[in-house]
C-alpha cells in the first residue's frame, strides 16, 4: 500500500496517509496521482500564492526500480503564472529519497510563519528554522542543507526568485530544475526553502524476473537509436540547435524571424568543444543527457537546448560563453530560464516599439544580467517583468508582445514551421509547453516516422494520442527523451511487471486520456475555456516561411471531436462516463 | 544524376524487389569525412530529400539524430574499407537460409560467379548494434557482401549501384537454392571444382 507524508505548514504537523489504490489503478502515479488529488482537494479559484494551494510532490511505480530513465519525479500545483493545473518533471534524486523514506508522495498546504525547510526520513519529519538561508541562492542554500543534515540526502531547493514570488520561479534539485509555470514562487508563498528527503527503504518489485528482461529489450532501443546512444549523450539537448534552426522552426528575436546566421555557434558541437566538463546523469540513465560545463570564469549545469535558445538566439545573441554564464545566474536565481529568456525578449521588443526604456536591445547583452537579478528581487522594472511577460505585456504595451499561451512563455519552436506543434501548444494544459505533445518528433525528427510538418490535416488525432501518451508516461515516471527509443508498449510491459497488474498498452493510454481529461475540467473550473485555446496573433498572422499559414480553428475543430470535447472543448458527459470521470 | 534521384532509384528498387520491407533497410555513401546516409525510418521507395541525413563519417554531429539506427556499422564498414558505398536490406530467402548455415554457397551460375560464397555472422544484438559494427567490417575486407543471421545483408561498392547488386543476385541465389531443396534430389554439380567454393 502507497503512502503519502501529508504536511500542514500552517500548524506545522503532518499526517501519513494511505494512497488510495484506485488512485493508483485510475492514475498511476506521478502527474497523474497529483493531477487527482490536487482536482479533489482544491476549491475553484483559490489563489495560487495562498495558503489554500497545495504543492504536491509524487513520484511513480518505476521510481527507485534499476528501469533506465526512471529516476525523475513530479510536482503538481495551481500555477501562479498560467493559473492553471501545473505539473513540472525533474531529475534529480528527490524522488528517489522520499520513495526510500517511505512516502509514494509528499503533499503540502499551509503557510509557515517564517521561513522554514522540511526534512524528511524514515523516522523524521521536521521543521527546521531557515531564516538564515533568506536570500541565499539555491546551490548556497542545497550546500548549507546538506551540511546540515549530515546524511547525503536531495534537497529540493529555491532561490531569491521563488522567495520573492516571482511568478515563473523554478525550483532546483541536485543540479536539475523543477522549471516550468512557478513551482519555485509556490515554494515561496508558502515561506518553504528547501525540503530534504534521505531514506534507505527498499524498494519491491511485484516480477522482478519479467522486469529484467523488459529492461533489456528497453536497453537494445537505447543503445540502437542513434538519438539516444550518441545525439545525446554526446552533444545534450542542444544537439537539436542545429537540425531546429535548419529547418526554420528555431524563433529568433521575440518570434519576429526564423533565420540566425550564428545560431551554429550555439550548437551542441559548439558547447561539446567550449564548455564541457563531464556528463550529468539523472538516476540509472544511461543516456546522461545533462552538461556539467565552465567559461573562463564560472562553473555550472547546462545549458540545455532551451537556455540556448531563449537566452542566446531568442534574444539575437550568439556568445555561448555569456548565455550558459547567464544560465547559471538563472538558476542560482531560481528562475525558469524559458519564461526569464522569453520575457527579456518581450521588454526588447517592447523597448524597440517605444513602451518601456530599460536599456535592452536585441543582439546586446548590455543590462540582461542586472534586470534578470531586479526580476529575482523584484526590484525596479523587475519587479512588473515578475509577473511573467503577460501580464508585463498587457500593463506596459500591447499584449501582443509576450509570445505565450495561457500566460506560458513558447518554448524554442516556431509553430508557423510545425504546424502539430502549434495545435500542441494551445490545448496543452499547462500553458505553452512542448512536452505535452512533442510533435517535433514527427515533425521534424521522423518519430515514430515522418509527416508534412506544414499541414493542419490530421494532427488533431496525433497531438491528442502523444498528449495520453505523455501524461501516462510521466506519471508512471519514465523520461520523455525515452519515447524518442522505445514506445508506450514497453512503458505498459514495465508498469505490469512493477506493478503485477496487467495493463495493456491501451489501458495505459487511457488512463493518460483520463488523466488529460482531468486536468482540462480543472483548467474549466478555474475559468478558462475554449477562447484560451489560441496562439499569440503573430504566430496566425505573419508568415516566415511564404508556406501554409496554421489555420488553427480547423485543427481545433476536429481536436475537439476527436477528444469527445463539445464545440466549446467542454468533454461530454459520456466522454467523462467513459473515463469514469463522472 | 542527382544524389537524391541515385538514392531514390537504388531505394524504390530495393523495396520493389523485395528486398526490404517498407520502412526497412538503409543506404549511404561515403563523401570525403562525412557519410550520406538513409534517414532513420525513412521509406526508401519513396525517398526526398529531407530523407538524406548527411552527418560526420569519423566525428559525430548533430545529424546523428536523424541518421539511420545503422550509422554504426556504416561508419564502421567505411573506416575499415575502402568501400564508397553500402547498401543494407532485409532479403526474405537469404534471411531465412541465414538460419540453417553458417555459409552460403550459391548454385546458380550467377551469383557463383559473383559471390562464390557468403559468410553468415551471429551477434545476439543485432540492430544498431556495436557487436555487429566490431565484426562484419573483417567480414567485408574479404567479401563484398556478408549476411548478419536472422536480420539482413550488409554489401559495399564503389558506387551504390553495385552495392545494390549484390542484393539482387544473393536474394536470387537464396531462392535458387531453396527451390533446389523442392525437388530434393541431389544438385547435379556442373561446375569446375564447385566443390571448392566452400573454401572462397
Ligand atoms: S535522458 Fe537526460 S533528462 Fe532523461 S533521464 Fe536521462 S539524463 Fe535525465
Amino acid at each position: 500500500m502507497g503512502k503519502i507524508l501529508w504536511v500542514d505548514l500552517s500548524k506545522q504537523s503532518f499526517q501519513i496517509k494511505p494512497l488510495d489504490k484506485n488512485i493508483i489503478r485510475d492514475f498511476i502515479g506521478g502527474r497523474g496521482s497529483g493531477v487527482k488529488i490536487l482536482y479533489d482537494h482544491l476549491k475553484k479559484g483559490t489563489d495560487p500564492f495562498s495558503e489554500k494551494n497545495l504543492l504536491i510532490f509524487a513520484t511513480g511505480p518505476l521510481t527507485g526500480t534499476p528501469v533506465p530513465m526512471s529516476g525523475r519525479f513530479s510536482a503538481i500545483t495551481l500555477s501562479p503564472l498560467t493559473k492553471t493545473i501545473l505539473d513540472s518533471n525533474c531529475g534529480g534524486n528527490f524522488g528517489l529519497q522520499l520513495k526510500h523514506a517511505g512516502f509514494d508522495m509528499l503533499v503540502i498546504e499551509g503557510k509557515a510563519k517564517k521561513i522554514i525547510y522540511l526534512a524528511i526520513t524514515p523516522d523524521n519529519i521536521k521543521f527546521e528554522n531557515a531564516e538564515d538561508l533568506k536570500g541565499k541562492t539555491t546551490i548556497e542554500t542545497r550546500n548549507i542543507i546538506e551540511k546540515k543534515e549530515k546524511k547525503k540526502g536531495s534537497v529540493v531547493t529555491i532561490g531569491p526568485a521563488g522567495e520573492n514570488k516571482v511568478r515563473f520561479a523554478s525550483a532546483e534539485n541536485d543540479g536539475r530544475f523543477l522549471g516550468r509555470g512557478g513551482i519555485g514562487a509556490v515554494m515561496g508563498s508558502k515561506n518553504l526553502k528547501a525540503i530534504y528527503a534521505k531514506g534507505d527503504k527498499k524498494i519491491k518489485v511485484a516480477d522482478p524476473k519479467s522486469l529484467e528482461f523488459f529492461i533489456y529489450e528497453s536497453r537494445k532501443w537505447l543503445k540502437a537509436n542513434p538519438i539516444t546512444s550518441t545525439g545525446l549523450p554526446k552533444f545534450g539537448t542542444a544537439v537539436l540547435m542545429n537540425i531546429v534552426h535548419e529547418a526554420g522552426i528555431l524563433p529568433i528575436n521575440n518570434f519576429k524571424s526564423n533565420q540566425f546566421a550564428s545560431a551554429s555557434d550555439l550548437s551542441g558541437e559548439e558547447v561539446t568543444e567550449k564548455l564541457f566538463i563531464k556528463k550529468r546523469a539523472c538516476y540509472r540513465c544511461p543516456v546522461a543527457c545533462g552538461r556539467i560545463t565552465k567559461t573562463s570564469s564560472k562553473q555550472g549545469e547546462g545549458p540545455e537546448f532551451e537556455t540556448l535558445w531563449s537566452l542566446g538566439a531568442l534574444l539575437g545573441i550568439n556568445d555561448i560563453s555569456w548565455v550558459a554564464e547567464t544560465g547559471y545566474l538563472c538558476n542560482e536565481l531560481g528562475l525558469d530560464t524559458i519564461s526569464a529568456g522569453s520575457t527579456i525578449a518581450c521588454a526588447m521588443e517592447m523597448e524597440e516599439k517605444g513602451f518601456i526604456s530599460v536599456g535592452l536591445k536585441f543582439g546586446k547583452k548590455e543590462n540582461i544580467h542586472k534586470v534578470l537579478k531586479d526580476i529575482a528581487f523584484r526590484e525596479n522594472i523587475g519587479n512588473e517583468m515578475a509577473e511573467g511577460s503577460l501580464l508585463f505585456s498587457r500593463k506596459f504595451g500591447t499584449g501582443n508582445e509576450s509570445i505565450s499561451v495561457k500566460g506560458l512563455e513558447l518554448p524554442a519552436y516556431d509553430p508557423r514551421s510545425a504546424h502539430g506543434m502549434a495545435l500542441a501548444y494551445v490545448t496543452s494544459n499547462r500553458g505553452g509547453c512542448h512536452l505535452r505533445a512533442y510533435m517535433i518528433a514527427p515533425e521534424l525528427l521522423g518519430i515514430p516516422k515522418k509527416i508534412d510538418r506544414f499541414s493542419d490535416n490530421g494532427k488533431a488525432g496525433l497531438v491528442a494520442v502523444m498528449q495520453d501518451s505523455a501524461a501516462a508516461s510521466d506519471s508512471l515516471i519514465i523520461c520523455r527523451f525515452a519515447s524518442f527509443a522505445i514506445s508506450d508498449e514497453y512503458f505498459s510491459r514495465l508498469l505490469s511487471a512493477v506493478t503485477g497488474e496487467d495493463i495493456s498498452t491501451m489501458n495505459f493510454r487511457l488512463i493518460g486520456e483520463r488523466i488529460f481529461n482531468l486536468e482540462r475540467l480543472f483548467n474549466l473550473r478555474e475559468g478558462f475555456s475554449f477562447k484560451d485555446d489560441n496562439l499569440p496573433s503573430r504566430l496566425i498572422l505573419e508568415n516566415l516561411n511564404k508556406k501554409r499559414k496554421i489555420n488553427i480553428d480547423k485543427m481545433l475543430n476536429e481536436y475537439y471531436r476527436f477528444r469527445g470535447w463539445d464545440d466549446n472543448g467542454v468533454p461530454t458527459s459520456k466522454k467523462l462516463e467513459m473515463l469514469g470521470l463522472k | 544524376m542527382s544524389l537524391l534521384k541515385e538514392f531514390s532509384r537504388i531505394g524504390r528498387d530495393l523495396f520493389l524487389s523485395g528486398l526490404v520491407s517498407s520502412h526497412g533497410g538503409n543506404i549511404s555513401i561515403r563523401a570525403g569525412d562525412k557519410i550520406i546516409i538513409t534517414r532513420r525510418g525513412s521509406m526508401l521507395a519513396h525517398l526526398n530529400k529531407e530523407d538524406l541525413i548527411e552527418t560526420g563519417l569519423y566525428k559525430d554531429d548533430s545529424g546523428i539524430i536523424m541518421a539511420s539506427t545503422e550509422i554504426i556499422v556504416h561508419r564502421a564498414i567505411y573506416f575499415n574499407t575502402s568501400a564508397l558505398a553500402i547498401v543494407h536490406s532485409h532479403p526474405p530467402a537469404a534471411i531465412a537460409l541465414s538460419l540453417f548455415m553458417d555459409e552460403i554457397i550459391p548454385i546458380d551460375s550467377e551469383a557463383s560467379y559473383l559471390l562464390h560464397k557468403i559468410p553468415v555472422i551471429a551477434t545476439k544484438e543485432t540492430i544498431g548494434s556495436k557487436d555487429v559494427a566490431n565484426i562484419i567490417p573483417d567480414y567485408l575486407q574479404e567479401y563484398k557482401i556478408v549476411m548478419l543471421r536472422g536480420h539482413g545483408a550488409f554489401s559495399i561498392g564503389d558506387i551504390l549501384e553495385e552495392a545494390y547488386m549484390l542484393h539482387s543476385t544473393l536474394e536470387n541465389a537464396c531462392r535458387i537454392i531453396a527451390y533446389g531443396k523442392i525437388f530434393g534430389n541431389a544438385f547435379k554439380e556442373y561446375r569446375k571444382d564447385g566443390d571448392k567454393y566452400t573454401k572462397w
